[in-house]
């Protein structure tokens, strides 16, 4: 269809008088009405309210235009309303362009004349491009509304249980035996002290109990391929050895293994069996066999552990690893963090002193679960006449880690009450950098440990210049303070390190084909309005992968996760695609893949055997960075096609 | 992935540069000769929907006259930005082009402006060599609250260009084009 056989109706929006006492709409429609295919250039007082959308509707079945210019206010306030009214009208909305002629024209013009030409500029630009515009559909696909939860910490803990209440089917894959993440480990929680455990086990419970939820401990995800709506996931579970749900729990097969070997679980602070729990409390109650220690894994025929059960099926020697394949429509990651390596600090001469701990082998030294049966005791069996806390381990640091972690502060104060409660008379040195407490409740544990007798605090500039030396049974730390060489004792050093990514999210950022950000962590679609959200459709981000953070934060986030699922994937609803995506012409294409360099979204594949790229629209966002990219011009962007920028670009510069 | 990392510091490496160039650019008003008394510059503004597009409207919100001279082209993401448009804009009479992205870190598609600045920088060599001043296509950041700024970089922009007067010259390469 040429220009002279199209035709294009304009509407020209007064708003009352806001635009037209400064643009008059006679001059503009006496102009617009000589434009090559403008047929007729209508105004309406409110374009916007009732009475101006039922008149553009109808006005439109009556006219039936080829296409449509709407000169009014600034698209992103109606330009989806507009739209609605093609589509009632029985034109596809796509053929229709605004012109913002309020907050770009009349507002912002200070002659008359000038702002009618500038107006005739633009509807002429407008109706030149939108000549050039072509029907869009959106299209729908089925989705899977199952969904992956990766990571049973309290972040996927509650994602997990909150799908499930709403009916949806999870799979939950944690890779160590237990549900619980970290705070499994935790006695007491900040700010509170409320009792880690009487939070963790119920919610564990829960998720264990509900019909919905897949639990697939002792798992990895090993593969997913497909995108946002139909994931095809490989989960790899290494064999326990042990039918956790035959198993009572009863633990008659861990005391008779005769095998001893370090139990990771308690920071290697003890020992456990070959065959053991890995945490009391954590679900499922199973134990599980550790085939590098137990004797069978080297050779021999051991079965003790076996003859012990009670049920009998319920310890398997013969249990090996499986690839599970299951389909999902989103995947949450929730893996969790880890901590900064304190051994990047010779200074502080953690894991060569005695008495040198982090924060998380503290935790389990404070537990009734933990080594010492929650007695604070160092390792020559008696309780420290004094405990420095070394804050801000790494962190604030251009050397190490630049952020700060923003809970170490927390449960350093939660340690100082924890030290005051198991030994009253402990003298406790914090060294920090910097304190901080926000929140609402944060500051009462800052507040007692302030008020301490026995707490001292020393704010140091370096961390380097603080030397940590085991001498004559504790520990010497030397500092200097005002030029002053000083020094403290402390029977017990614990060190606050910065909370860093952990080594699967790497893996599995590579897998999903979302970015980490400078730090490491998953990268958030937008660091304020949707850090649940990756830049990736269909993957979502909770706790402290995306970013450190606390228990409360952790579970919001979780529960933030689980909204977006429920709201993008709703049951039921097809997945509805934007058109306005880009599209590879494949006779043009020259199989350069310029284009998959660019894309921020991985939604570029290449089909290896016609050598062209193929733009998957359910990952593409429209940005349009392939299509300029292009050398030969294959790339085209929906709705912003050369051609139709070229137009506008013409239009409004004759 | 490591390659995440090079990006992010090679986008602060860039915006140094960029910054350096819109310092450079902006002060570039040296050539009065071909000011004509009534010359009224023709400016083709590119602008991202989601920053600087909203900073112009932002502007609008605050009822302040500012030039008219700046006609905008809105596209999703300045990584929209084909160099082709702006030497077609050239071509169509255009005397100078604007080019406004969301600041760095801020683009609502990760990295689009990081390949606008990228291609600009690539523009301002090809116009060099055509003779086009450097101050004929600036490149800035505008937010979706620097309704302000916007006000000042289209003044500067139109101020710069009525200095250097209209560009009588034209491109031998047209657009590339598909219709």
């Amino acid at each position: 269809m040429s220009d002279a056989e199209m035709k294009i109706g304009v509407y020209f929006c007064k708003c009352g008088t806001i635009i037209a006492d400064k643009i008059d709409p006679e001059k503009v429609a006496k102009e617009v009405c000589t434009l090559p295919g403008v047929a007729y250039c209508k105004s309406c007082d409110y374009l916007c309210a009732e009475e101006g959308k039922a008149f553009l509707e109808q006005d439109l079945k009556d006219e039936k235009p080829d296409r449509v210019v709407i000169s009014a206010c600034s698209p992103r306030d109606y330009e989806q309303a507009f739209r609605e009214c093609m589509g009632a009208a029985g034109i596809n909305p796509y053929l229709m362009q605004m012109v913002n002629v309020r907050e770009q024209v009349a507002w912002v013009t200070a002659d008359a004349e000038q702002a009618v030409q500038k107006t005739v500029h633009y509807i002429r630009g407008a109706a030149r491009r939108v000549s050039l515009q072509v029907p869009l559909e959106e299209k729908e696909i089925e989705v899977c509304p199952d969904v992956l939860v990766v990571g049973a910490g309290p972040a996927g803990l509650k994602a997990a249980m909150a799908l499930a209440a709403s009916g949806r089917k999870v799979i939950l894959v944690e890779k160590t035996p237990v549900l619980g993440g970290l705070p499994q480990r935790y006695e007491e929680l900040f700010p509170n002290l409320e009792c880690a455990p009487c939070m963790l086990e119920p919610l564990q419970a829960e998720i264990f109990q509900s019909k919905n939820i897949e639990i697939l401990t002792l798992s990895e995800v090993a593969e997913v391929v497909g995108y946002c709506g139909n994931f095809n996931v490989k989960i790899r579970r290494a064999p326990r050895y042990v039918d956790a749900v035959k198993c009572i729990g009863c633990g008659e097969c861990v005391n008779p293994c005769p095998v001893s070997t370090p139990n990771e679980f308690n920071c290697d602070l003890d020992q456990r069996k070959a065959m053991a729990f890995a945490l009391k409390g954590g679900l499922p109650n199973a134990p599980f066999i550790d085939m590098k220690a137990c004797l069978r894994g080297k050779g021999e025929d051991c079965t003790i552990c076996r003859t012990a059960c009670p049920v009998e099926g319920t310890v398997l020697f013969d249990d090996q690893e499986k690839i599970l394949a299951r389909n999902v429509g989103a995947i949450i990651l929730a893996v969790g963090a880890s901590l900064y390596d304190c051994s990047a600090f010779p200074n502080l001469a953690y894991g060569t002193a005695g008495d040198v701990y982090t924060s998380l082998e503290f935790e389990r030294l404070l537990s009734a679960s933990g080594p010492t049966g929650g007695q604070l005791l160092t390792r020559a069996g008696t309780p420290p006449r004094s405990v420095a806390i070394l804050h801000c381990v790494g962190s604030l640091d251009e050397h190490h880690i630049s952020y700060c972690s923003g809970v170490c502060c927390q449960y350093a104060f939660k340690f100082n009450q924890l030290v005051h409660h198991k030994v009253p008379d402990a003298k406790i040195f914090h060294f920090y950098r910097e304190l901080v407490t926000p929140g609402k409740e944060e500051c009462g544990l800052f507040a007692r440990a302030m008020a301490h007798p026995h707490a001292q605090f020393i704010r140091y500039g370096n961390l380097a210049e603080l030397k940590v030396e085991a001498a004559n049974g504790t520990n010497r730390l030397r500092y200097s303070e005002a030029g002053a060489e000083r020094e403290v004792e402390a029977d017990m050093v614990v060190l606050c390190p910065a909370i860093v990514p952990s080594e699967s999210s790497k893996r599995l950022a590579a897998m999903v084909d979302t970015a980490l950000d400078r730090f490491g962590f998953f990268e958030e679609l937008h660091g304020r309005g949707d850090a649940g959200q990756s830049k990736i459709k269909g993957i979502f981000l909770a706790g402290t992968c995306q970013s450190p953070k606390d228990i409360q934060g952790s579970m919001n986030q979780g529960m933030a996760a689980a909204g977006y699922v429920l709201s993008q994937l709703a049951t039921g609803k097809k997945l509805k695609i934007d058109p306005v995506t880009a599209q590879v012409r494949e006779d043009a294409c020259s199989g350069c893949q310029v284009c998959r360099g660019v894309c921020p979204y991985k939604a570029i594949a290449f089909d290896l055997d016609q050598q062209v790229s193929v733009v998957n629209a359910l990952l593409c966002h429209g940005c349009g960075t392939c299509v300029a990219a292009c050398p030969s011009g294959a790339m085209e962007g929906n709705h912003f096609t050369a051609a139709q920028i070229s137009a506008e670009i013409e239009g409004i510069l004759q | 992935m490591s390659a995440e990392t090079t990006i992010a510091e090679t986008m602060i490496a860039e915006t140094m540069i960029a910054e350096t160039m819109i310092a450079e650019t902006g002060n570039a008003h040296q050539d009065k000769s071909e000011s004509g008394e009534n010359f009224e510059p023709r400016i083709v503004g590119f602008l991202c929907n989601w920053c600087s597009y909203a900073g112009a409207d932002k502007a609008g919100l605050a009822q302040v006259p500012y030039p008219p001279n700046v006609r905008v082209v809105k596209f999703m993401c300045s990584g929209r930005m084909d160099p082709q448009f702006v030497l077609q804009c050239y071509e169509n009479g255009a005397d100078g082009v604007l080019i406004l992205a969301c600041h760095f870190g801020d683009c609502h598609y990760k990295e689009g402006n990081f390949r606008a600045t990228q291609r600009h920088r690539m523009l301002l060599h090809l116009l060099k060599q055509e003779g086009i001043e450097e101050a004929r296509c600036r490149f800035d950041y505008v937010s979706a609250g620097e309704g302000d700024k916007f006000v000042q970089v289209v003044t500067e922009m139109t101020e710069a260009i009525r200095q250097l007067g209209p560009l009588h010259k034209r491109f031998i390469p047209k657009p590339k084009g598909d219709s």
